[in-house]
């Protein structure tokens, strides 16, 4: 079970990182989450949209609506530069904190036993 | 049944209940449903099943709504500050709007503000019509710069003493020896000219006698005839276009003769635009100087260079400097005449009007002290305006500080209230403008009959004149603006909205002081109408020791002069006449004769200067000019035609003579006589100067007035009957005369309409100044308002409430008299000096100022504290 900082945390780095592959809405964004995680990540559906407008509002990506082919209109979500520039960062800044973990959680080198 | 369009359409009404769903986030999240209903189908759940684990996933609407929410206010944090510009032109149309509506909705307070702004600017501008106008004499000529007048320093002889007047061969001589000098004219007359044509004819005062240098000399241009050619032959003439007129209609008048004292006649060769108004050289006709001598003197007086009668204007050479030419003329005169102890010296062309005090200068001239006085009066005014205007809009502050708060809340700047402010100041300003140009139309033609000036009205071709007044009323709004904008503005809105500060009590003392430097002002303005007005009546009621009263007077002159004694019996045959006499000067023109006369007893190094006139038999007793020795000139004597003179006190005293007077040896320029009276000292002579010395002789050959002096009965019977009787004995001559009382009139005719023009605007400055006072006062009544209903529920009666209320403007009236006095004090005895006989400043001529002031103060500010010490209590404390 993710705790609910970690996944408030997450959830931006975790967007952006989906929407630098291509450009997706917000249904099938969280179904991609879904499966990828395996379902260990599961975000309350609506949740999604005032994030995503948050970071619309935060220059990081851009919006557009557009008719799927499914003759139904949706509205795709596209990665901005500014948006994959914070990505960078915050894959840095994950990255740090993952070694971090990782290297406490190692067995002790045997020289220090 | 489940219907999904119905389940969505009830999902969306709960959405609907939260505000910060909007249509755009509502279709979102619908979309979003859909799809899950339909995935979830697809994995096989029922479809309302389907749906409500749709819903499930969506989450808690509340929590999504309260992100939503977040955003909607992080959006707004962020959003750029308000910040207005600095110049904001949508906004000029609003301060505009706003004023217009805070000066339609105040209408007593606009009332006062405007009107008084009005007359302060109308009186304003027809000053500063005035003083340009005075300013801009003999500006037009071309030359203006180069052209000076000649004048004689005869510092030497008397002290002080200097004369426009110069000897026929002065010009030429100038023009020959000083090659600064590139042209000269003379410019002079010797009488009024009888000129005729046909039937018409006119004595004419403006018969003036130029050299051929004039029209290119002086910007008069020539409507008809070639400049240089005009004066070929002596006999020749130009006529101003009005004259041509007036002789000639329409005819054209090249070629025409016109004769000359019935005498000659001169040849019209040019036609001369009319001098403008704002020339100090005037004129009817231009005829040669050549003619003048030819005719009236002979040809001797080419080279008389003591005959110092006309003027002499020249023109320097470009870049000439009159300082040189100045330092030149030093002792040129001793060379023409050894004798001759004055100097020359040059005097611009444009100092002639305002500058000069010159002995025998042109008649008419202007003071450049006037043009001091009326501006100072000018700005005065228009700072008792202004004073006004600031004054009531700091008055009202309490009134517009919750106004002031309030914008200030809603964003404005300071900078934005002072502009708002200014536009009210400058818009007031140009409304006054509007209704002072009206009113200046309405004034114009009595301000010129006041003035004597014909100042145009400035919509007739003075674009610049209108700019200057727009410019003017735009300086008066932003300086009467200045105070109110930058106190107004400064209010701080909470304190103000709060109900804590009155902004009103700080800025008392300093509308205390402005309303004090009004009514200084005013006081100020009184005593000089005071003063001004009791010299005129001292002057008008001084004995001025002989009676000038129903005495009328003609020319005599060309062949008039033969005829004299059959005039004088003829005239004396009527039963109205009482005397008929005659003199070479008129009473108030008497001149100095050069040099000092002999008497017995004299002491060779005694000098005196006297003035002399040649008179008839009857003289002393048609002017009643009484005897306090001897007797007058009479026919019975036969050596009083030749030797016979009568001095006045003033020449005995001079003299040193002791009596027995009468009998003693006298002369002057040669002629050798006897004293055979002596008359009482009597005013001939403005009241400006000192009584002179004085000599009356008789030569009848120099007459050149005769005057009949009638019964006060009909006058006009009277000389409708005399004219009957002259036109019977001198069908050439035209019966034209004049009241001796109007050349007495003339003497003091600038002070008469400086007593006038002080006295309107005096009154005007107490209008505004009133107008001030009773804004101030209806002010501080309705701050008191409530302090006088509790006094009256507490006993006190309406005059003890009145005395309250009025106190205090009366002390401040009080104080401003005071302060007045001094400033007062020594601009009208400044003023006074030119008097040599004058009434002395008294002490109760400030007095009377100040009480008039006072009285005018209390009426106005009575008016209000009746009207609040009148109300009825309840009214009042209710309200408050």
């Amino acid at each position: 079970m993710i705790s609910k900082t970690l996944m408030a945390a997450s959830t931006r780095p975790i967007i952006l990182a989906i929407l630098s592959r291509s450009e997706d809405y917000g249904y099938r964004i969280i179904q991609t989450v879904k499966e990828a995680s395996g379902g260990a990540i599961e975000w309350t559906d609506g949740m999604i949209y005032p994030v995503l407008q948050r970071m619309e509002m935060d220059g990081l990506i851009a919006s557009r609506w557009k008719l799927s082919a499914g003759n139904r209109p949706r509205r795709y979500y596209t990665i901005t530069g500014e948006g994959r520039e914070a990505l960078a960062a915050e894959f840095v800044g994950w990255r740090s904190v993952w070694r971090a973990l990782n290297r406490f959680m190692a067995p002790l080198p045997a020289a220090e036993q | 049944m489940f219907d999904l369009e119905t389940a969505i359409r009830r999902w969306k009404k709960d959405l609907r209940k939260h505000e910060v769903f909007e249509d755009g986030l509502i279709a979102d999240m619908e979309l979003h449903l859909r799809e899950a209903h339909e995935d979830l189908k697809e994995r096989g759940l029922e479809d309302a099943a389907a749906f409500d684990r749709a819903v499930a996933q969506l989450g808690d609407i509340a929590a999504i709504a309260g992100e939503y929410r977040k955003n909607r206010i992080t959006a707004f944090n962020r959003r750029a500050p308000l910040r207005p510009g600095r110049f904001m032109p949508a906004l000029v149309l609003n301060y505009a709007k706003t004023a217009l509506r805070v000066i339609r909705r105040q209408k007593v307070f606009s009332l006062i503000n405007i009107s008084g702004l009005t007359i302060g600017l109308t009186v304003c501008m027809l000053i500063a019509m005035w003083v340009a106008d005075e300013l801009g004499f003999d500006r037009f000529h071309k030359n203006a710069d180069r052209i000076h007048r000649v004048f004689r320093d005869e510092s030497v002889t008397r002290a002080g003493s200097a004369s426009a007047l110069t000897s026929p061969p002065m010009a030429g001589a100038l023009k020959a020896d000083f090659p600064d000098v590139v042209k000269a004219t003379r410019f002079g007359t010797w009488r009024k000219q009888l000129v005729s044509t046909g039937d018409r004819r006119f004595n004419e005062l403006g018969f003036m006698h130029v050299d051929p240098d004039f029209f290119s000399m002086f910007s008069f241009p020539l409507r008809r005839g070639d400049p240089d050619t005009v004066f070929a032959e002596p006999y020749s003439v130009v006529l101003t276009e009005s004259t041509a007129a007036r002789y000639f209609g329409r005819e054209n008048p090249l070629g025409k003769t016109l004769t000359v004292n019935n005498q000659f006649d001169v040849t019209v060769t040019g036609i001369a635009a009319d001098a403008p108004s704002d020339s100090s050289l005037t004129f009817d006709f231009l005829a040669p100087f050549e003619l003048l001598l030819r005719e009236n003197f002979g040809e001797d007086i080419h080279e008389n260079w003591g005959f110092n009668s006309f003027f002499t204007y020249v023109m320097l050479a470009p870049g000439a400097a009159a300082g040189d030419v100045n330092g030149k003329l030093k002792g040129y005169l001793k060379k023409h005449q050894p004798e001759d102890k004055d100097d020359l010296a040059l005097q611009p062309l444009t100092a002639i009007h305002l500058h000069s005090d010159l002995g025998h200068d042109i008649r008419g001239r202007g003071d450049i002290k006037y043009v001091w006085i009326f501006g100072a009066l000018a700005v005065f005014v228009l700072l008792i305006a202004m004073v006004n205007f600031m004054n009531l809009a700091t008055a009202r502050s309490a009134t517009r500080a919750k106004e002031v708060g309030m914008r200030k809340v809603v964003g404005a700047g300071r900078s934005q209230l002072i502009r708002q402010f200014f536009a009210e100041s400058i818009l007031t300003a140009l409304l006054a403008l509007m209704a002072s140009l009206i009113l200046m139309e309405l004034l114009l033609p009595y301000f010129n009959t006041l003035s004597g000036k014909t100042l145009l009205s400035p919509w007739r071709g003075q674009p610049g004149l209108l700019l200057g007044f727009l410019a003017l009323a735009l300086v008066t709004g932003l300086v009467s603006g200045t105070y109110p904008a930058l106190y107004l503005s400064s209010f701080r809105p909470l304190r103000i909205l709060r109900g804590i500060a009155r902004p009103s009590g700080s800025s008392l003392f300093l509308r205390k002081a402005l309303v004090i430097f009004q009514f200084s002002l005013s006081v100020f303005l009184i005593i000089g109408t005071l003063v001004v007005s009791r010299q005129l009546s001292y002057m008008k009621n001084l004995d001025l020791g002989f009676n000038q009263e129903h005495v009328v007077h003609l020319s005599l002159h060309g062949r008039l002069l033969e005829q004299y004694d059959a005039i004088r019996t003829r005239f004396l045959e009527h039963p109205d006449v009482l005397h008929v006499t005659a003199s070479m000067a008129l009473p108030t023109d008497i001149q100095s004769t050069p040099g000092t006369p002999e008497w017995e007893g004299k002491d060779p190094t005694a000098r005196m200067e006297i003035k002399a006139d040649f008179v008839d038999y009857d003289y002393i007793e048609a002017f009643d000019i009484p005897l306090v020795a001897g007797r007058s000139f009479s026919p019975e004597y036969a050596d009083d035609m030749k030797s016979a003179f009568i001095v006045n006190e003033e020449a005995v005293h001079r003299m040193g003579l002791k009596p027995p007077v009468v009998g003693r040896k006298f002369g002057f320029w040669g002629i050798e006589g006897r004293i055979i009276g002596v008359m009482k000292d009597a005013h001939f002579q403005s009241l400006h100067q000192k009584i002179e010395p004085l000599v009356f002789k008789m030569y009848r050959p120099w007459l050149r007035r005769i005057y009949i002096k009638t019964r006060s009965t009909d006058t006009a019977a009277t000389l409708r009957s005399l004219e009957a009787t002259w036109n019977g004995m001198n069908p050439d001559y035209p019966f034209e005369y004049r009241f001796l009382e109007e050349d007495f009139d003339d003497l003091y005719r600038a002070e008469a309409r400086l007593g006038i023009i002080f006295r309107s605007f005096t009154v005007l400055a107490v209008l505004i100044a009133c107008l001030g006072l009773l804004g101030l006062a209806s002010f501080v009544v309705v701050q008191r308002t409530r302090e006088i209903g509790i006094r009256k529920v507490l006993g006190s009666s309406t005059s003890a409430i009145v005395g309250l209320l009025n106190r205090d403007f009366l002390k401040w009236t009080l104080l401003a008299s005071i302060l007045a006095w001094p400033a007062a004090y020594v601009v009208m005895r400044h003023w006074l000096q030119k008097f040599a006989y004058r009434n002395d400043l008294t002490p109760g001529t400030f007095v009377l100022a100040a009480a008039v002031a006072l009285a005018v103060a209390l009426v106005t500010v009575s008016l209000q504290s009746l009207k609040a010490a009148r109300a009825n209590p309840v009214d009042s404390l209710q309200r408050e």
